[in-house]
């Protein structure tokens, strides 16, 4: 692969398949092929510096949950010949793949994938085969686990680029854990996160967090969109500050952090767990540039009369400068902002319902 | 000898054939596991991680669906014919 990546591509996951986007680094013109995959639900997709295959989490809804890689930008597609698995001794069968998440540049092959019912599961070469996490497959709280409205999902897996054995895991409604020790062990972050649907508002585990973002520059800097909240580590999940402040409601599903300015992080609103619409029926990406002190709408180009769905996995951010911000509704739009949300610009319409974004330079 | 026809996406594991022979099973169980060792990834199509038959999959033993018999733990013997079929989903 060559060092110098000229283009930007943009993998969208839909409910029929895939659709891969490119264009040029100053992403003004997109380009689609697709769609990929046709026959099955694409909950993500992740391109693969190290070696340039795109990776795709997908289900069949009659032939089971299985992951595809492609070398050649999309065109040809391989299923893994050993997916994800839980041994029979679990009693535990995967439902559907989440997030597909590649390793660090210094550990080639290995790739990391979330699962439902959540668990995390690695690879070593390349996506061929998975082996469980035994720990969190065994974590002594497990048989209180309980799913949010999406299922039991493990949706988020945040490497730390900086600490290669530690990793932060999302799970709906159990909460943030973070590993120190190469996924030996896992131990639960959510202090002072509220879980206002239990009679203990803040347990040790139970918290349904929708969403967690960082980025490779601050990757102890972790925003995080909840059920019940939005907020903010400074130290890696040690501890979190609520910094919902003057955003429209505390509820939503998507965060995206801004990689070149650790103050920018972008959320999306909904009016609220039981009105799971834009307020006022127009959907807008909110953002702050102080940490979550200040929140600022972010919608212009966004159509005013817009009851759109953006699901957990449908807003991310570019590591470009100015940092550029993606997101795809479930009635198939797909918008692009080049300057941090500033301006938006419609990149498609008419997809099938979108259910995750993913962007890269490659 | 149990001829199995296959269907849909799993032709294109079996390298296109439509029927193919299983030498000796007790059950579907051993019929999945047959195929499995025979062409490799078809198995994980037709059953989850813990051997049970998808949800919308449905395996035919002499045109009986086994979900009215004992499911994976259907009897077969030489001479039956099992067709396995993704079920009708919608509509």
């Amino acid at each position: 692969m060559s060092s110098k990546r000229e283009k930007m591509c943009l993998l969208v996951g839909t409910r029929k398949g895939s659709f891969v986007f490119t264009s040029g680094r100053n992403r003004k013109e997109w380009k689609v092929s697709g769609p990929h995959l046709k026959g099955h639900e694409v909950y993500h997709m992740a391109y693969d510096r190290r070696n340039g295959h795109i990776l795709a989490s997908m289900i069949s809804n009659h032939w089971g949950p299985t992951i595809a890689r492609s070398k050649d930008m999309g065109s040809e597609w391989k299923e893994s010949k050993s997916p994800p698995k839980f041994p029979k001794s679990s009693g535990l069968s995967v439902a559907r793949l989440w997030q597909i998440r590649p390793g660090s540049d210094d550990e080639p092959g290995v790739v990391y994938a979330g699962v439902e019912p959540a668990c995390l599961f690695k690879s070593t070469d390349g996506g061929e085969s998975w082996r469980v996490n035994e720990a969190l497959m065994n974590h002594r709280t497990r048989k209180k686990w309980t799913p949010g409205g999406g299922g039991l999902c493990l949706h988020t897996i945040l490497s730390n680029p900086r600490r290669p054995r530690r990793m932060h895991i999302a799970i709906s409604s159990v909460g943030t854990l973070r590993t120190d020790d190469d996924g030996a062990s896992w131990k639960f972050q959510n202090k002072d996160v509220l879980a206002d649907f239990y009679p203990n508002k803040y347990p040790e585990f139970g918290q349904c967090v929708h969403k967690l973002a960082s980025t490779p520059s601050r990757p102890d800097l972790i925003y995080h969109q909840n059920h019940c909240g939005v907020y903010r580590s400074d130290d890696a999940g040690e501890n979190w500050v609520d910094i919902r402040n003057n955003l429209p409601s505390r509820f939503g599903f998507p965060v995206a952090a801004d990689a070149n300015d650790p103050k920018r992080a972008y959320v999306a609103p909904l009016e609220g767990d039981f009105s799971r619409i834009p307020p006022g029926g127009r959907f807008a990406v909110w953002g702050t540039d102080n940490s979550g002190k200040e929140w600022f709408q972010l919608d212009d180009g966004i159509p005013a009369v817009s009851y759109y769905t953006v699901l957990r996995e449908g807003m991310v951010s570019d590591e470009e400068d100015p940092c550029g911000l993606y997101f795809g509704t479930t009635t198939g739009q797909l918008f692009a902002s080049r300057n941090q949300g500033q301006n938006w610009a419609k990149v498609a319409d008419g997809l099938p319902p979108i259910l995750s974004v993913s962007v890269s330079s490659a | 000898m149990i001829r199995v026809l296959v269907t849909g996406q799993l032709k294109d594991l079996t390298a296109g054939a439509r029927e193919v022979d299983v030498d000796f099973a007790n059950d579907l169980d051993g019929v999945v596991q047959k195929l499995e060792l025979a062409f490799p990834g078809i198995g994980r199509k037709i059953v989850d991680d813990q051997g049970r038959i998808r949800r919308y999959v449905n395996i035919f033993v002499n045109s009986e669906n086994s979900r009215t018999l004992a499911g994976e733990k259907t009897r077969v013997k030489d001479g039956d014919v099992v067709h396995i079929l993704p079920s009708v989903a919608g509509g």
